[in-house]
């Protein structure tokens, strides 16, 4: 039983890090209703930030030596790489977003118009990174080291990012319902329109959730970098299980995003196990269908 | 015939024969430049592979050639630099294969050079082919090409196929457990991919001939997040030998876990990603003792101007399959050079028949496969050695057991 315990464990640690991707993108999609397809560029962007954090960097300009900076504690780089997402995605939504926002019709259009755009984005993020860091896979040793949870060994840096998503998921849950700030997100969550009548300024506020969501993708990618080999052109496939993730927590519901996660991780382990190891990508796909089947806005939405 | 019929036509005869000496002359004198021309993935999700493998030991190349002042072509008594005609196939077949036709029969290029990743050299091999371009193919290893190799005989295979680098595993184990140093029970894991069902299948193949007893194998699905369940599985097997066929970002997860999990076999072998410079600067020296597919000797000679020259133009370590690519381009060279003019027919009767100087070791092809490249490595002192051949010249004996993890 030990075994199947451990398989467990391992499952919860998995999804805790699905969770942590998500968050960011429930945030962009499901209150700011951008879905930003560059959005793990971030997340490789934090990752990158993390990397030249524990291995050095020498910053030269024109092939001058500006600073040299010695290995420091990634941790570090956590008050460095999520400020520049949150500002980088503030700009982008002021001043690509808001455009498309105002000349879209309706939704659907808007829809399509941001899928475009931030595709866009996506291979001008990427290219740029290709430049500037090449396309070396790389990774690095932190906190590499076992340790004993009920009698079951897990990484300490798996175990890291999973209490990292819950104290995201935590501190997200106390904003929404506890400040001002979160009251007049999930009023436009619900409903930008009834929202902006009730005095709700909807653009500086989804431009707000929209720039947090990109903080989050930078600090996820830092904790994923931990235990995850990543390179320039590998943010993609974390957009693709982040928006799996979304849409079975249902979109806007932020704090279901990390149940969501945690299901899909414990689910993909345990099938594997009971299964066969080389179907825990079907089985993720097979939960995700089942659940757009069955409940199509997502698991956590009010019916 | 009258007059004006007769001036007409005689001019029209010395016209044609001006114009026939002009191309008789044009033919005799010496290219300014020799064209070549390769359509490779630049993007997508192969794009950074064929970049550090590929693309950067053809710029390397490109430049060591023309700073000697070009290939040297005996039949004009005069050096030609090298120009490339390059286009990005996007990682699609049918798009390699416009590509090249374009190369060949609209930029007329001299030679055509490989493109990345094994599907991708199998499906440019036949046109090549049917255009009689010599091309040495240095990123395809799948048992294919022993049944379709020989079909196509202007294609040449420079790296290890299945059967020899699972092969040369088996044969290895088989000889320590004969010496009584190991049970023989062995553990195999791989992704669900081409590269890892056949060099798994392979390696059962061969285990059965040498009497290693495969305790365990599994397949795993290609970009899993997280291998820990599947790792434990093999612990409880109990092998003594841990056999990977492994991609990039799976061979960095996998060594992290078994370690983090306490798994020390005496024998661990990971594939595809083993090499790289950020796969030993990641685990120090943790990696001593364990085996990985496709090594260079960083020993053999010209390996340390090569190695310097790619630090200084790139910035970075070479990642070994640069230097197999590099090699190719060598023999390629070299086949030119021994020709002395570019006649695509004897240039490839030269690279079949001849024997080749390398910074990958000797190169010989024997039905368009190298006959002897390196299969197998093992990091030794935190330096990649070359085991397997083992009756390759510079193979070094292996480091066994593998240390346990620090």
């Amino acid at each position: 039983m030990s075994e199947y315990f451990e398989v467990f464990l391992s499952g919860l640690l998995l999804g805790g890090m699905y969770g942590l991707i998500a968050l960011g993108l429930n945030l962009q999609y499901g209150v700011a209703r951008i879905l930003n397809l560059s959005y793990g560029e971030f997340l490789i962007g934090g990752a990158f930030v993390a990397f030249f954090t524990i291995t050095g960097i020498t910053i030269s300009i024109f092939g001058v030596a500006i600073v040299a900076l010695p290995p420091l504690n990634p941790l570090l780089s956590l008050l460095l790489g999520p400020p520049i997402a949150f500002a980088m995605n503030w700009l982008i939504y002021q001043f690509l977003m808001v455009p498309l926002i105002r000349r879209a019709p309706d939704q659907d259009v808007l829809d399509a118009d941001v899928v475009l755009v931030t595709f866009g984005l996506l291979f001008v993020f990427q290219g740029l990174a290709l430049v500037q860091w090449s396309g070396d896979l790389r990774s690095y040793e932190f906190l590499a080291v076992p340790v004993k949870v009920a009698g079951a060994t897990v990484p300490l840096n798996r175990l890291l990012a999973f209490v990292g998503a819950c104290a995201l998921a935590i501190a997200l849950f106390l904003v929404l319902r506890h400040t001002r700030f979160g009251s007049a997100l999930r009023a436009i969550t619900i409903d930008p329109v009834a929202a902006s009548l009730v005095g709700v300024d909807v653009r500086k506020y989804s431009a707000l959730a929209f720039a947090v969501g990109g903080a989050l993708a930078a600090a996820s990618g830092m904790l994923v970098s931990t235990f995850n080999s990543f390179s320039a052109t590998t943010g993609v496939e974390y957009t693709l299980k982040a928006l799996i993730v979304v849409i079975l927590a249902g979109v806007g519901r932020v704090t279901g995003t990390l149940a969501a996660g945690l299901l899909l991780g414990v689910v993909e382990q345990l099938g594997g196990k009971l299964i066969d190891h080389s179907l825990t990508i079907a089985i993720n796909f097979g939960l995700f269908m089942l659940v757009l089947l069955l409940r199509p806005t997502g698991l956590f939405t009010r019916a | 015939m009258d007059r004006r019929t007769f001036v007409k036509g005689s001019a029209a005869v010395v016209g044609a024969s001006t114009l026939a000496a002009g191309k008789v002359y044009a033919q005799a004198a010496a290219p300014d430049k020799l064209r070549f021309g390769y359509a490779i993935t630049q993007s997508g999700p192969l794009g950074p592979g064929a970049d550090s493998t590929t693309i950067s030991a053809y710029r390397l190349w490109q430049k060591q050639v023309n700073d000697a002042g070009g290939i040297s072509l005996k039949k004009y008594n005069k050096k030609v630099p090298v120009d490339y005609v390059s286009y990005d196939d996007q990682g699609k077949p049918d798009e390699l294969l416009k590509l090249t036709e374009r190369l060949i029969q609209q930029d007329r290029v001299d030679m055509v050079l490989s493109p990345y990743a094994s599907h991708m050299n199998l499906a440019s091999a036949p046109i090549i082919n049917r255009y009689e371009f010599p091309v040495i193919m240095t990123t395809a290893t799948t048992n294919k090409t022993y049944e379709l190799g020989p079909r196509w005989p202007y294609a040449f295979w420079n790296i290890a196929q299945p059967r020899a680098s699972s092969g040369a595993l088996s044969k290895a184990l088989g000889d320590l457990k004969k010496q009584g140093k190991i049970k023989g029970r062995v553990a195999t894991i791989y992704p669900s991919v081409e590269y890892g069902v056949e060099n798994n299948e392979a390696f059962i193949a061969a285990a059965k001939t040498d009497g290693v007893e495969v305790v365990f194998t599994k397949s795993y699905p290609f970009g899993v997040s997280d291998l820990q369940p599947l790792i434990r599985e093999v612990m409880a097997a109990n092998p003594d030998a841990f056999i990977a066929f492994s991609y990039p970002p799976d061979t960095f997860m996998l060594t992290e876990q078994a370690r983090i999990l306490g798994f020390n076999p005496q024998f661990m072998y990971v594939a595809i990603g083993g090499v790289f410079p950020s796969y030993r600067a990641k685990f120090g020296n943790n990696v001593n003792g364990i085996l990985v597919y496709g090594p260079a000797d960083p020993r053999a000679p010209g390996m340390d101007a090569f190695a310097k020259a790619h630090q200084a133009m790139f910035n970075r370590p070479y990642e070994s399959g640069a230097v197999n690519v590099y090699s190719a381009l060598q023999v390629t060279q070299q086949a030119i050079e021994t020709v002395g003019e570019i006649d695509r027919k004897k240039i490839r009767d030269v690279i079949a028949s001849g024997t080749f100087n390398t910074v990958w070791g000797e190169i010989r092809y024997v039905n368009q496969l190298n006959a002897n490249p390196w299969a197998v490595g093992q990091w030794q002192g935190g330096e990649l050695a070359c085991l397997f051949p083992a009756d390759k010249a510079g193979a070094k004996p292996m480091l066994f057991p593998k240390p346990a993890w620090s």
